[in-house]
């Protein structure tokens, strides 16, 4: 498979940090995978996905996203990069409260500026395939937490992004909720093609992806693949990895 | 930590924060100390006032003046604790007893308004002194300004009172929200979103009827006699189209707008774009909790407006009427050739120029015989239509001659009525109307004139309002012909002789005139076009001084509640637009939907006001000032003076606003 995303050498140090957050931290995401990235708090996961998502910028090494060195872009550039390559998910769902759940979905197909005509289609047929229609008209106030997240994954999705990144989606969420929306990425992941890069902490959501990258200390200091296996054995093994580097901490 | 060095910590590691506070605090003590020090300041009342009007004007602007002190500051308070909500919150969690707290917030605000109040005093005092230097220059008074001190210790002593009591108030407030509020809604209080608003098209509908039938009703002045305002009565229908546009305004804003955005959404065209798909749901979001600030905001524009159009204009009419009142430099009648050499005399001891000159004029009466007679031919012989009702004149026509006319014209410099002049033959004459009237043009018509035992008739070949002589002594005046002139002067003796003189040498030469008016023993007859000019002024400028002040605290109060209320809504919603950013908007179209969504705000209290205030002069101008001169577009330079101010204004709030809350959410 062609590599979609690549990663080299990325160093992130702060002003003032005594460490750095990422040390020269290399991997590759090929198209259409779904990859999970572990690690305990300050282990540089959510300064890998702020920077691999053009909203910081490394200290130093190169990031290629769909053939693009997002390190070269502009502010406009990196915002039209964003708006044409990246998906978001966050752990606080993050949907604009005075928006419709229709609306906030429509928002990234207008940015494209498709026709209302495509953007209503579009919407629709989504929301339906993941069962959100009922909540269409609704504010995000009037969904429970799990409804929104998967408001805000279709928002992700609707305009299919070469990449979603989602940073600890389930991590406000009931277990119902949490495996709901993982079995809504899953399923975008494999019908849609959809590559994923998730952060969570969670051995369970990381069990829905095909690789696993754990990371300490801004490195990534091993690495997880699913194979054949399904998922409960796969969480198994996930949930004995994290066990030990607790034990090692 | 002790209250004190936590509030000073507090205050010093948030100046930025706070500094807002404190200017707009600073900002209305300055107002309320300089009006203070000018309502008590004797010398210049004394100089203004003879009747005590000034001083019950200071007196009731006082009363509105302290209303607004009290509403602004309480609204900046709440606004200000609003943003700081969270953080009371945890120091609620931290175990602080909300006691502490409320002490922590009063030491707070006593420690700002002591602040505000230095600075405002210092402020107030060089504005009170800016003040009476331009009331002393505009009025050319003789004050002797160290009799004025700098700090009046009355004046220091009722702000200090007043803005303590208002302090003591506002601790009241902030201890009850404090009290009533859960330790939960305080940590929570931003979050707090908005119910789903509902949208009723009865109210929408009725609300925009009323607007536009309030409106309608305004416009119906305009039919003259036949008008509602005429026919059925100023006050009751004045009160109707005010009921209609006030209820008109509350429903509009309230059920109309969010209605028409919520049904412009419909055209998805026009919707699904980048800007429109934020900002629409974005107004009628913030609408739906603003509609009563934005309400009052609108009412307060359209006072604000309007006063200060009228104002305008009040001050503007009688001084362009003056060409009319007072058509010469100095006007009087004669009783003896003998006065004139005496007046030669007075005006060569004030005023020794040898551009002046003197023209005689003999006003002839004339009765007539026409059925139908101009009203200027009886105007003034009856109680109750006359400007000096112990003076009534005889019905008639008052000749003068033609060429007087032009001399006289020429004399006054208004060179643009004499070339409209043609010479008139000896059955013509050209009416001198009061009023412009446009039901009435006697154009046309023939009045057989009464001139010894023979009726000669003369036809109005034009009628004017370029009067040469004033009111007061000719009304009714018409131009003859020298030759019929000179007929007159054979058959009768003149009912006056006017004395027109005109000058540069003795304009705004006010000394010169009191000296005439001594020697003529005031005599109601003298007319002075600089005299009148100065009488206005000093009239009116005590009265358009004091609502100037209200004026002011008025578009304080409008901006600084337009601009608070932006920021803060748009600041509350920083994590929506750093969403925005991560979906691909830049910082450039994040910037426009911030600037239409402020925008909105500004212009709906502005276009409100402003159509408010347009409706508002013309019932004002068509029905409650006297009209004497030409309806033009000019006489409303004042009006739109006034609205162009208040529009470069409301733009410097709006920038100053787009420049705050971009720089609150677009900052990395």
């Amino acid at each position: 498979m062609s590599a979609l995303l690549e990663a080299t050498e990325v160093t992130k140090i702060y002003a003032r940090a005594q460490h750095p957050s990422l040390n020269k931290v290399s991997f590759s995401v090929a198209k259409s995978e779904f990859i999970a990235i572990m690690g305990a708090s300050g282990s540089g996961k959510t300064t890998l996905l702020n920077v691999l998502s053009t909203i910081d910028t490394p200290t130093s090494g190169s990031i290629t996203i769909d053939g693009v060195n997002i390190k070269n872009l502009s502010d406009s550039g990196a915002a039209d990069f964003r708006r044409d390559k990246l998906g978001f998910i966050f752990q606080e769902y993050l949907l604009l409260d005075s928006l419709t759940i229709f609306e906030n979905i429509a928002v990234p197909l207008t940015l494209q500026k498709l026709p209302p005509k495509k953007i209503e289609n579009m919407v629709r047929s989504l929301a339906e395939a993941f069962g959100i229609d009922p909540q269409l008209n609704k504010y995000p106030n009037e969904l429970s937490g799990g409804q929104r997240q998967r408001a805000s994954a279709l928002r992700a999705i609707v305009k299919r992004p070469s990449i979603l990144f989602a940073d600890e989606p389930t991590g406000a969420l009931d277990s119902s909720s949490a495996t709901d929306l993982l079995n809504t990425l899953k399923e975008s992941n494999e019908s849609l093609n959809t590559t994923i890069l998730m952060v969570t902490h969670d051995a369970y959501a990381a069990s829905f992806a095909d690789r696993i990258l754990i990371f300490k200390d801004g490195c990534i200091i091993r690495e997880l693949f699913r194979q054949n296996d399904d998922r409960r054995t796969f969480y198994e093994s996930i949930a004995r990895e994290v066990a030990k580097l607790d034990t090692e901490r | 930590m002790h209250n004190l060095s936590m509030a000073l910590k507090n205050l010093k590691n948030n100046f930025s924060f706070y500094a807002l506070y404190l200017l707009s605090v600073t900002f209305v003590i300055t107002v309320f100390f300089a009006f203070t020090s000018f309502s008590m300041n004797a010398v210049m009342l004394e100089k203004i006032s003879n009747d005590g009007r000034v001083e019950t004007m200071c007196n009731t602007i006082s009363v509105f003046l302290m209303a607004f002190v009290v509403f602004y500051m309480s609204y900046s308070n709440r606004f200000f604790l609003r943003r700081r909500t969270k953080e009371l919150g945890i120091y609620a969690l931290l175990g602080y007893r909300k006691s502490t707290i409320l002490s922590l917030l009063i030491t707070e605000n006593l420690l700002t308004c002591s602040g505000a109040f230095i600075a405002g005093i210092l402020l107030g005092g060089f504005f009170h002194k800016g003040i009476v230097f331009g009331i002393t220059k505009l009025l050319d008074l003789a004050v002797n300004h160290s009799e004025i001190p700098f700090f009046n210790p009355n004046a220091v002593m009722k702000t200090a009172c007043f803005i303590s009591a208002v302090v003591i108030v506002l601790a009241l407030s902030n201890s009850r929200f404090l009290f009533r509020t859960s330790l939960m809604d305080l940590v929570r209080y931003e979050k707090s979103a908005e119910k789903r608003m509902s949208f009723h098209a009865v109210p929408s509908v009725i609300g925009f009827l009323a607007v536009i039938t309030g409106y309608c009703l305004a416009l119906d002045i305009l039919r003259g006699a036949e008008s509602l305002w005429l026919t059925i009565g100023f006050y009751p229908v004045g009160m109707l189209t005010s009921a209609l546009i006030l209820s008109g305004t509350v429903l509009f804003i309230a059920s109309f707008l969010p209605f028409a955005v919520q049904a412009g959404k419909k055209n998805k065209r026009k919707f699904y774009t980048e800007t429109k798909i934020i900002t629409a749901p974005g107004f009628i979001y913030r609408i739906h909790s603003n509609s009563r600030t934005l309400i009052m905001l609108t009412l307060l524009s359209a006072a604000t407006l309007t006063v200060s159009s009228v104002m305008a204009l009040s001050l503007y009419y009688p001084i362009a009427a003056v060409s009319r009142m007072a058509p010469s430099e100095i006007e009087c009648r004669i009783e003896n050739e003998s006065e004139i050499t005496a007046f030669k005399q007075i005006i060569n001891e004030y005023s020794p120029g040898d551009d002046v000159t003197f023209l005689q004029t003999d006003i002839y009466k004339v009765t007539s015989t026409a059925g139908q007679l101009p009203v200027e031919y009886s105007i003034g012989t009856s109680k109750g239509d006359s400007d000096n009702e112990k003076i009534l004149r005889d019905a008639g026509f008052e000749c003068i001659p033609f060429s007087n006319y032009t001399v006289l014209l020429e004399a006054q410099g208004r060179t643009k009525a004499l070339e409209q002049l043609a010479t008139l033959n000896n059955n013509e004459c050209i009416l001198i109307k009061y009023q412009p009237d446009s039901d009435n043009d006697e154009t046309g018509n023939v009045y057989p004139l009464l001139i010894g035992n023979h009726e000669i008739p003369v036809t109005v070949t034009a009628v004017t309002l370029d009067n040469p002589i004033s009111f007061a002594n000719s009304v009714g005046t018409l131009i003859v012909s020298d030759d019929l002139y000179h007929m007159l002067t054979e058959q009768a003796v003149p009912a006056a002789k006017v004395l027109s003189i005109n000058g540069k040498s003795i304009e705004d030469n006010e000394a010169l005139f009191q000296a005439l008016s001594e020697y003529l023993s005031g005599s109601p007859y003298l007319q002075g076009n600089s005299h009148r000019v100065h009488e206005i002024f000093s009239l009116s400028s005590s009265t358009f001084l004091l609502i100037g002040f209200l004026v002011v605290l008025f578009f304080i109060a409008t901006g600084s509640i337009l601009y608070f209320n932006n920021v803060s809504a748009i600041t509350d919603s920083k994590s929506d637009y750093d969403i925005l950013r991560k979906m691909g908007y830049t910082d450039r179209k994040i910037k426009k939907i911030i600037q239409k969504q402020t925008a909105a705000f500004f212009i709906i209290p502005f276009l409100f006001g402003l159509a408010d205030c347009i409706f508002a002069t013309l019932v004002y101008k068509s029905a409650l000032m006297q009209n004497i001169l030409k309806n033009s577009l000019v006489l409303y330079t004042p009006t739109m003076a006034a609205i162009m101010l208040t529009f470069i204004i409301y733009l410097a709030y709006y920038r100053m606003t787009v420049h705050t809350c971009c720089k609150a959410v677009l900052t990395k």
